[in-house]
C-alpha cells in the first residue's frame, strides 16, 4: 500500500524527515520501501488498522506529536428512509448509509484532494468515487457509492450460493459461483460485498445524488474473493484484514465535510444498522507479566504511558483495547506493543539455560547408508514428490501446479531415472545417484508413509585407469554392496530404458528399499567420508556441450613418469574441467610405460571451439615434449 | 635413477560422491542445535488442517489456508505441510514440559517461480519451560546465528507476525555488501498454542524459531538461484564434496 510521506508529515508536529519516519516505522514493524515521496508499505496481515494515513499516524504517535487536522461535519443529520434488508447479519453486523444530493458536480478539487491523485499517481473516476477512495486512504474504511437514482428497488444484502453473471464497475464481466456475499436489487447483483461494485448502479461524472454504503464485513466473508475473480480491490484487502467497526459515524461525517468543501449539499440523510455490537476487549494491567514475557524491567507508569500513546485507555486497572486493534487480546499481544516501542534490538539478551547433550544425528541407519553410498561414488539427490503417474495407491493433489504434477510419487526410482537421463543428456558417462525420502500412498482411506532408499547407476565404473573401460552392471553393483555390507540384500535390478529421454544404451541398475528393511548391522559400517567441514563457494555451471581429448605417452625413462603425471594432473586452465589417467600399461619386454590422459573441456560462456581446445592441448604437448624419455607416439 | 615405484600403476583415487548440499546444511544446523540441548523429533509431510493450521492458531481466514497457497490432497482431507511447525504440536502433545525439540524437513507451498519452489526445507525449534522470555530467545538466536555465520556477523531483530508466536520477530544479518538479509523467524510461543497442546500457559511459556535451509545454504555457498538445488546435475552436486 502506498502512503505519501507529505500526507503523514503534515500532521506531525516535529516535522521529521522521511528517513526518520522510515526508521520509526521500521522499529514498529512496518516494512516498507521508499520511492521519492512515497512509502510502499508491506504491512503484516494482522495490522489492517494501519492501512491508511490515520492508521500509521496512530502508531507513529508513540514517537511524535500528532495533530489530526481533518474536519468532520458536526451537525445533526436527518434520518435516512431506506428500503434495505440485511439477510446475512452474521457476516455484516454493522452497516451505515448516507444519502447526499449536491446541486453541482465540482469541476476542480481542493488542493488536498487533488494532491492525493497526483502524489499517488492515481486516475480520477467521478466525484463521489474519488471522495470515497480518498477517504479509504485517509481513514482505512472503504465506502461504496451507488448512484441513488439508479436504485430502483429494495437493496438486499445476503450471503448464499449463486451462479450469476456480474458486470463490475471496472467494466469486467465475471461469473459469480459458489458462496458469495452480495447486494442485490430485484434479484440482480449490484455489488459484490466488500470487493467491487456493479456497473448498473455505479456513479458517473453526472451523478449528483449518491448513496454511500459504509459497512463492517467479517473477514471470513470477503477473503479469497478478489483472487478468485481476479479483481484488484483495495477495499477487499482492507476488509480481509479487519476494519474498525466503530468508525462509521466519523467516516460518514468526514465524507459530508469533504463533499461540502466542494459543492453545495441540497439534502442529506443517514442511517446506521447495528445488529450485533462487537465486544470491547479488556485486559488486566499486569506489568510484571509484561516484564516476565520480555525479560525487561519497566515500571507500571512507563507501561501505561506507552499504551496510552497507542490509543489504549486504562480504567479500574483494566486496559481497554481500541476498536481498531483486532490483533490485541492477550498479555503477550500487549508485550509485543511494549517491545515495538522499546525497539526489539534494545532489549538485552539473557542467557538461556540449556542442558548440552553430546549426541549426533549421524548415528542412524539412514545416515550410515548415506555415507556408505558416498564412499562408493554415489551422489545424493533430492527430488520434488510430484508426478503425473497415477497408481492404484497414488495420492491425488486437489490443486496441483499443473497436470504433470497431479499425484504424489509412490516410488523414488522414476525420479532417479529422470535424473540419470538428465545427466546422460549432459554427456556424463559415469552416473551414480541415490535419494532417501518419504513416499506416501493412500489405501483404505488412510495415508501410509514409508521411508525409502532409491539407487540408480549406469555408465563407466569410474574415471581411473582401472575402471574406465568397465561398465556398471548388475553384477558389479551387487558385488560392490555385498563386499561392503554383507548382511544386507540390496536386490539390485536392471531397469528398462523405455520412455527415458536419452540416447545412451548403457545398462541401468539400482534398487529401491524401505529403510526399515535394513538391519542394525549397517551401523557397524565405518564410513571413510566425513561431511565437508566448510561450505564451498558455488561455481557457475555450464549448460554448453563439452569436448574431450585423449593424449597417450610412451615413457622409456621411468624416472620421468612422476614429472609427467605431476605436470598434467596439476595443469590448470579455465576451460579444462577435468583430467584423469584413463589408461596405464607397463610392458616389461619393451621396458616401456604407456599412459593415457583424458582432458575434458567446457566453457561457461560459449560453446567451446576447436581452436580453444587445440591451444590448451598444444601448450600441454609443448611442455611434455621437453620431459626426458617421454614421447607422444604418432605425434607429427 | 628410476626405481620399482616408477613402474607401479598410478594410485587409484577412489571416486567419492557427495551429500546433497541441502542435507549437509540441514545436518550442520541440526547438529548445532542438538549440541545446544535440543532433541530431534520427526513428523509426517502429509498433515491435517488441524495440526498444520488450527492448533497453531492460524485462523480459517488466514491467507495461507487458501487453495492458492497450500496443496490439499484427496478432496481436502489432508494437505502437504506448509511448515514443520505441526511436528512441534505433535511433540508437545506427546511429551510433558520442560521440553526442547527441533524438527527439520521438507515443506510445501503452492509457488513455482525463479525465487520460490513448491518444495523447500525448514528447521524449526521449540522450547517450553518456566519463565521463558524474549530476552532469552534473543540469546539463543545470537548463539545460532554466530555459529552459522561467525561471531562478527551483525544481526537485527524486527517485529513481525506469525499466528503461533507472540511477540514475533524476524532476524536479518548484514551482508558484506551492506544489505540486511532475512534469515529466520522467531518469537515466544503464543499462549493459545500452548493451551491447544494442554500446556498451562499461566505456568509455562515457550520460545520458537524457524529457518529456511535453502536460504542459509545459498548464503553459505554464495548461490543466487534456488533451482540449482533440485536439478540433480552432477556438475552441481560434484562441487560439494
Amino acid at each position: 500500500m502506498k502512503i505519501s510521506y507529505s500526507h503523514l508529515v503534515s500532521q506531525i508536529k516535529e516535522n521529521p524527515s522521511i528517513e526518520m519516519i522510515s526508521e520509526s516505522l521500521f522499529q514498529l514493524g512496518h516494512e516498507h520501501e521508499i520511492d521519492g515521496d512515497i512509502l510502499n508499505m508491506e504491512l503484516t496481515p494482522n495490522r489492517g488498522d494501519c492501512l491508511s494515513v490515520n492508521g500509521l499516524l496512530r502508531d507513529l504517535a508513540v514517537f511524535y506529536t500528532i495533530n489530526l487536522k481533518e474536519k468532520i461535519y458536526s451537525k445533526k443529520i436527518d434520518k435516512l428512509q431506506l428500503d434495505f434488508e440485511n439477510l446475512s447479519q452474521n457476516i455484516c453486523p454493522k452497516i451505515s448509509f448516507l444519502k447526499i444530493e449536491i446541486d453541482k458536480v465540482p469541476k476542480e478539487y481542493n488542493k488536498y484532494l487533488n494532491d492525493y491523485f497526483i502524489k499517488l499517481n492515481l486516475n480520477k473516476n467521478n466525484f463521489f468515487t474519488d471522495v470515497s477512495n480518498y477517504l479509504s486512504y485517509e481513514t482505512g474504511q472503504p465506502t461504496h457509492c451507488y448512484d441513488a437514482n439508479k436504485i430502483n428497488g429494495k437493496l438486499v444484502l445476503q450471503e448464499l450460493e449463486i451462479n450469476q453473471e456480474f458486470h463490475t464497475l471496472l467494466d469486467k464481466k465475471i461469473t459469480l459461483s459458489d458462496k458469495n456475499s452480495f447486494f442485490s436489487i430485484n434479484d440482480e447483483v449490484v455489488n459484490l460485498a466488500g470487493v467491487v461494485g456493479g456497473k448498473s448502479t455505479a456513479c458517473s461524472r453526472e451523478t449528483k445524488t449518491v448513496l454511500v454504503e459504509c459497512a463492517f464485513f467479517e473477514p471470513e466473508a470477503i477473503i479469497g474473493k478478489s483472487l478468485k475473480y481476479d479483481i484488484q480491490s483495495e477495499a477487499s484487502h482492507k476488509f480481509e484484514r479487519f476494519v474498525d467497526p466503530e468508525s462509521h459515524e466519523y467516516v460518514i461525517r468526514r465524507f459530508i465535510n469533504i463533499v461540502s468543501e466542494h459543492s453545495n449539499i441540497k439534502e442529506m440523510s443517514f442511517i446506521s444498522y447495528e445488529y450485533k455490537k462487537k465486544q470491547a476487549i479488556k485486559i488486566p494491567v499486569n506489568v510484571d507479566k509484561i516484564n516476565q514475557i520480555l525479560g525487561i524491567d519497566i515500571k507500571e507508569d512507563q507501561y501505561v504511558n506507552y499504551l496510552s500513546k497507542l490509543g489504549f485507555s486504562i480504567n479500574d486497572n483494566m486496559i481497554n483495547v481500541p476498536s481498531y486493534r483486532s490483533d490485541i487480546s492477550s498479555q503477550n499481544d500487549l508485550s509485543e506493543e511494549v517491545a515495538r516501542i522499546i525497539g526489539y534490538d534494545n532489549i538485552s539478551k539473557h542467557k538461556l539455560p540449556l542442558v548440552k547433550v553430546k549426541t549426533s544425528n549421524t548415528d542412524s541407519i539412514e545416515n550410515k547408508l548415506r555415507f556408505f553410498l558416498i564412499d562408493h561414488g554415489f551422489y545424493e539427490v533430492i527430488n520434488f514428490p510430484f508426478s503425473d503417474e497415477k497408481c492404484i495407491d497414488s495420492i491425488k493433489i486437489d490443486n496441483s501446479l499443473d497436470s504433470n504434477k497431479e499425484y504424489m510419487r509412490t516410488n523414488l526410482i522414476n525420479s532417479l531415472l529422470e535424473n540419470l537421463a538428465f545427466n546422460e543428456r549432459r554427456q556424463k558417462d559415469s552416473i551414480k545417484l541415490f535419494e532417501i525420502s518419504d513416499v506416501y500412498t493412500f489405501k483404505n482411506n488412510k495415508i501410509k508413509k514409508k521411508r525409502n532408499l532409491g539407487i540408480v547407476a549406469s555408465g563407466r565404473v569410474g574415471h581411473n585407469h582401472k575402471d574406465f573401460s568397465k561398465k556398471i552392471n548388475k553384477k558389479y553393483l551387487t558385488n560392490l554392496f555385498k563386499d561392503a555390507l554383507p548382511s544386507e540384500d540390496f536386490a539390485i535390478k536392471i531397469f528398462n530404458r523405455d520412455g527415458l529421454n536419452s540416447k545412451i544404451k548403457n545398462e541401468i541398475v539400482g534398487c529401491e528399499i524401505d529403510i526399515e528393511n535394513f538391519s542394525t548391522e549397517v551401523l557397524n559400517y565405518r564410513e571413510e567420508t566425513r561431511p565437508p567441514s566448510s561450505f564451498k563457494k558455488f561455481s557457475q555451471i555450464s549448460d554448453l556441450p563439452f569436448s574431450s581429448r585423449d593424449l597417450s605417452f610412451s615413457i622409456k625413462d621411468f624416472s620421468s613418469r612422476q614429472n609427467l603425471e605431476k605436470y598434467i594432473l596439476g595443469y590448470e586452465n579455465e576451460l579444462l574441467k577435468e583430467k584423469f589417467i584413463f589408461d596405464y600399461f607397463y610392458n616389461e619386454n619393451s621396458a616401456e610405460i604407456k599412459i593415457g590422459f583424458r582432458f575434458i573441456f567446457q566453457s561457461v560462456n560459449s560453446t567451446i571451439t576447436e581452436t580453444e581446445v587445440n591451444n590448451v592441448m598444444n601448450d600441454i604437448i609443448r611442455h611434455t615434449e621437453k620431459i626426458k624419455g617421454v614421447t607422444i607416439p604418432g605425434l607429427k | 635413477m628410476s626405481s620399482n615405484k616408477d613402474i607401479l600403476p598410478p594410485e587409484i583415487i577412489k571416486d567419492k560422491g557427495a551429500i546433497h548440499p541441502i542435507n549437509h546444511m540441514k545436518d550442520s544446523i541440526m547438529n548445532l542445535l542438538v549440541s545446544l540441548g535440543f532433541e530431534i523429533i520427526d513428523g509426517p509431510e502429509i498433515e491435517t488442517e488441524e495440526f498444520n493450521f488450527d492448533m497453531l492458531n492460524i485462523k480459517k481466514t488466514h491467507p495461507a489456508r487458501q487453495m492458492h497457497d497450500t496443496f490439499y490432497v484427496e478432496n481436502k482431507s489432508n494437505l502437504l505441510r506448509t511448515h514443520t511447525s505441526p511436528v512441534q504440536i505433535r511433540g508437545m502433545l506427546e511429551k510433558s514440559p520442560p521440553l526442547a525439540f527441533i524438527s527439520g524437513g521438507k515443506v510445501y507451498r503452492k509457488d513455482d517461480d525463479a525465487t520460490h519452489l513448491p518444495m523447500f526445507h525448514q528447521i524449526e525449534g521449540i522450547l517450553v519451560d518456566e519463565n521463558v522470555s524474549f530476552a532469552q530467545l534473543k540469546d539463543l538466536i545470537y548463539r545460532i546465528v554466530h555459529s552459522l555465520f561467525g561471531e562478527d556477523i551483525k544481526l537485527r531483530f524486527r517485529p513481525s507476525y506469525f499466528p503461533f508466536t507472540e511477540p514475533s520477530a524476524e532476524v536479518d544479518i548484514l551482508s558484506t555488501e551492506g544489505k540486511w538479509i532475512e534469515i529466520l523467524g522467531c518469537g515466544l510461543v503464543n499462549p493459545v498454542v500452548l493451551e491447544n497442546c494442554n500446556i498451562d500457559s499461566n505456568k509455562l511459556s515457550g520460545l520458537a524459531f524457524g529457518l529456511g535451509i535453502e536460504r542459509i545454504a545459498m548464503l553459505k555457498h554464495d548461490m543466487n538461484d534456488i533451482r540449482e538445488f533440485y536439478k540433480s546435475n552432477l556438475d552441481f552436486l560434484g562441487q560439494f564434496k
